[in-house]
């Protein structure tokens, strides 16, 4: 029977106390700490209150020799998992950077060492160096390291990984070709993205500590205007030869056309099938005129279909072609589809005339449809669907617009920056109001139910969840309602018996390295993939799927060979 | 060389290379031309005007923009006046902090870092991750206002123990700036407490510190 396993975490004065207190009850202590050297917290200037005895000094020199305790130090514990009454841990080390066999504690490269940095391990007390010890008693030990930082938080925050302290340095140097290559290595929608971007990035800039964060999103529009208002020719840069395989794309969106650009990148041609008349996607029908004009979109399409993408407008798959056909004829199929299916309300009279959901709108917006926009128009929701349905009714010639959401602003999804325009522009926002009903006469809607609500115990999502007050019903009259509380993605087009493995959020559920689903050879991003969500994601995805692709055909030549 | 000069005394500084690629050292000219303003940068920060040094490029047979540079150079020092005129500081501050920048120049940590310039802007470090020149500067300047701090305190220690406070207010540094540097010194081994003044430690450079200088 082995002894009671033990694992601590932190190696500060209380953690290597515990540690010893257990071990010296008869335990197999595990002693975790995630920088290279115990004792943090320990103040190296605690000589200035006492001569000898540092104050928070833990007894490291026991703990060392104690036979009952491992320590295990520059790392950091991914998974944990508890069964049985046991936990299982998963603990990966940090890269050695310094060769302990051959530091001879000499000091000599702390001394000329030139990056000076806020010394995390004494809370910031002094400086640190990038190579350091950090604490000098167990620096005889041999507790160098080297600390290289990992991504930039901006870099870390945004889903595609962009470079971009590379490219706002390349701006600020002028060099403005260069910058938009290094946004090009990663993603093909400069223009676009620069548009449309909730730029979670700016959101976590550290500078924004300081006064306000680096307008990242902004600077990325910058190049990608100067080039195309410059009339300079994007690059084309495509591998000499390609690949014979050729691959079936669905979905001309942010994913498909990312997949495909990068794929041709890749060396592999590939045949893009979309339903609509344009490609584009949600970028082209979702996305309002004035976020995104389609001149400013097609330029950048053309781009990415000059490295040698076919596209193939007007073809719905399950309709057109079948899906089957698809994966007989190409090497490999690539689901972009995005969602396109508005969320009902859920409540009575929705299916009356002048009732329609946001996405649906948008489109129909979008592509120029005239319908008979005039007299009140209420919209339920609270994200940026919302807000584009919004704005573009108001833009559409509706006398009033009124925007109905169960929470308060401050809960609101929607882009800050959105909702201070819409409110700017003229449009009515009722806060804590629930729709109960639609009323109508002779099917056709003249009025919205609502329920005033009051915020209650937060939810799940952390935000506080509307309480209905008890006999607060009102109505407001307006002809015409959009809904706008979300998309689903839309797969009926997949054959029943694909075997496809589809989760309760009609998206298809994929490995997250090569975006692979459970059928080989076909592969998803997206929002048909993630549910909806962040143009960027869907081109990072994309991306991610695109190389994916390109080493599942590999393989399979190899195989074959 | 370059502080060496303006701390004999010297108004101004010109350095003429050839035109990039025609080095007969292949890259000497670009390093020079980045060791020349790094020079700046440091002069700069100890309170000489920016004018006083320049870099500038020019063949063998181009004899008539030599001296049209030439001219030029003089020109703009003569309007600036001798040392200490037209300046941050004046003369007798600035003849005492002309030689924190020779120190500074002269030792390793500042002559590695400029000797990894152009490695880092073109082929990149280890990680394969290549910086353009706006960071690498960047990254300098905030080295070079270290170095000066650092050799500033160093020389005020080797002459006398001082405590944090009235080292601040020698250097006109905020106290905790000072702090954060002497104890960062103090890790490296050169700086060392020697007493205790009331409730404020008193620091003095070791002697290792005072031999290196």
């Amino acid at each position: 029977m082995s002894k009671k396993r033990i694992i601590v975490f932190g190696g500060d004065a209380a953690g290597v106390a515990a540690a010893l207190q257990q071990a010296e009850a008869g335990m197999q202590v595990t002693l975790v700490e995630s920088s290279p050297s115990l004792g943090g917290e320990l103040l190296p200037q605690t000589k200035i209150v006492d001569g000898d005895s540092p104050f928070l000094q833990p007894d490291l020199e026991a703990l060392r020799k104690h036979p009952n305790i491992e320590v295990i130090t520059n790392a950091v514990v991914v998974k944990s998992m508890s069964a049985n009454g046991k936990y299982t841990f998963q603990i990966k080390r940090n890269t050695p950077r310094v060769d302990m066999e051959k530091c001879t504690d000499c000091k000599e490269c702390i001394r000329v060492c030139p990056i000076h940095m806020y010394d995390d391990f004494n809370e910031g007390v002094g400086f640190r160096t990038a190579i350091d010890y950090f604490n000098p008693e167990t620096a005889k030990w041999g507790e160098y390291n080297i600390f290289k930082e990992d991504m930039p938080i901006c870099q870390a925050t945004c889903p595609a990984n962009l470079n971009i302290r590379s490219y706002a340095a390349l701006i600020a140097d002028g060099k403005y070709a260069e910058s938009l290559a290094v946004i090009r290595q990663r993603l093909p929608f400069a223009l676009s993205i620069g548009r449309v971007c909730p730029h979670p990035c700016e959101s976590a800039c550290n500078r924004g500590y300081v006064d306000e964060p680096i307008a990242i999103c902004a600077l990325k529009r910058f190049v990608a205007d100067y080039e195309m208002h410059n009339q300079i020719d994007p690059p084309v840069e495509v591998p000499d030869h390609f690949h014979p395989e050729k691959v079936a794309i669905i979905g001309a969106g942010p994913a498909g056309l990312s997949c495909a650009f990068f794929l041709a990148k890749a060396g592999y041609h590939s045949v893009v099938f979309e339903a609509m008349p344009e490609p584009g996607g949600m970028f082209r029908y979702g996305i309002p005129e004035y976020r995104l004009p389609t001149k400013t979109l097609m330029h950048e399409i053309n781009w990415i279909l000059s490295h040698g993408v076919e596209l193939r407008c007007d073809t719905r798959i399950g309709k057109d072609t079948s899906f089957e056909d698809l994966q007989r004829d190409y090497a490999a199929v690539f689901i972009g589809v995005g969602a396109w299916t508005g969320m009902k309300l859920g409540i009575g009279g929705e299916e009356m005339e002048g009732v329609v959901d946001g996405v649906r709108f948008l489109r129909e917006a979008n592509m120029g449809k005239k319908v008979d926009m005039k007299g009140r128009v209420i919209i339920i929701g609270g994200g940026n669907v919302a807000m584009d349905a919004a704005r573009v009714s108001w833009r559409e010639g509706f006398d009033e617009v009124h925007v109905v959401y169960r929470r308060t602003r401050k809960e609101m999804p929607a882009s800050p920056w959105e909702i201070d325009a819409a409110e700017h522009e003229g449009i009515k926002f009722q806060f804590l109001v629930a729709p109960v009903e639609v009323i109508g006469d002779k099917g056709r809607m003249t009025g919205l139910k609502c329920l005033k609500m009051e915020l209650g115990e937060p939810d799940a999502s952390g935000r506080r969840r509307p309480v209905p007050i008890e006999g607060s019903e009102f109505v407001i009259e307006a002809e015409n309602l959009i809904a706008a509380i979300g998309q689903r993605p839309d797969v009926k087009f997949i054959p029943e018996d694909g075997g496809f493995d589809i989760t309760r959020w009609n998206t298809f559920a994929v490995d997250q390295e090569t975006f692979q689903t459970n059928v080989p050879g076909v592969f998803s991003a997206g929002d048909v993939e993630t549910g909806p969500d962040i143009a960027i994601r869907a081109c990072a995805n994309g991306r991610k799927a695109a190389l994916g692709i390109a080493r599942h055909i590999e393989t399979k030549r190899r195989q074959a060979a | 060389m370059i502080a060496e000069a303006f701390v004999n005394g010297a108004d101004g500084i010109m350095v003429v290379g050839c035109h990039f690629g025609d080095c007969h050292y292949i890259t000497g000219n670009v390093q020079g031309k980045i060791k020349v303003g790094l020079a700046e940068r440091v002069l700069t920060y100890v309170g000489l005007n920016p004018k006083r040094v320049a870099f500038d490029q020019c063949s063998s047979a181009e004899g008539e923009r030599f001296v049209k540079l030439v001219t030029t150079f003089n020109e703009g020092i003569r309007e600036l006046g001798p040392l200490g005129t037209g300046d941050r500081l004046e003369l007798p501050e600035l003849k005492e902090r002309l030689p924190i920048a020779r120190t500074a120049l002269a030792k390793e940590k500042l002559r590695w870092v400029v000797g990894k310039f152009t490695v880092f802007a073109t082929e990149g470090n280890k990680y394969g991750e290549v910086f353009t020149e706006h960071e690498m500067w960047r990254t300098l300047d905030t080295i070079v206002m270290d170095e000066v701090a650092t050799h500033e305190i160093l020389r005020e220690l080797g002459q006398e123990a001082l405590a944090v406070t009235d080292l601040a207010n020698r250097l006109k540094l905020p106290p905790p700036h000072v702090l954060r540097y002497v104890l960062a010194l103090q890790r490296r081994e050169l700086v060392d407490m020697v007493g205790v003044d009331g409730s404020s430690p008193r620091y003095k450079a070791t002697d290792r510190a005072v031999q290196a200088a």
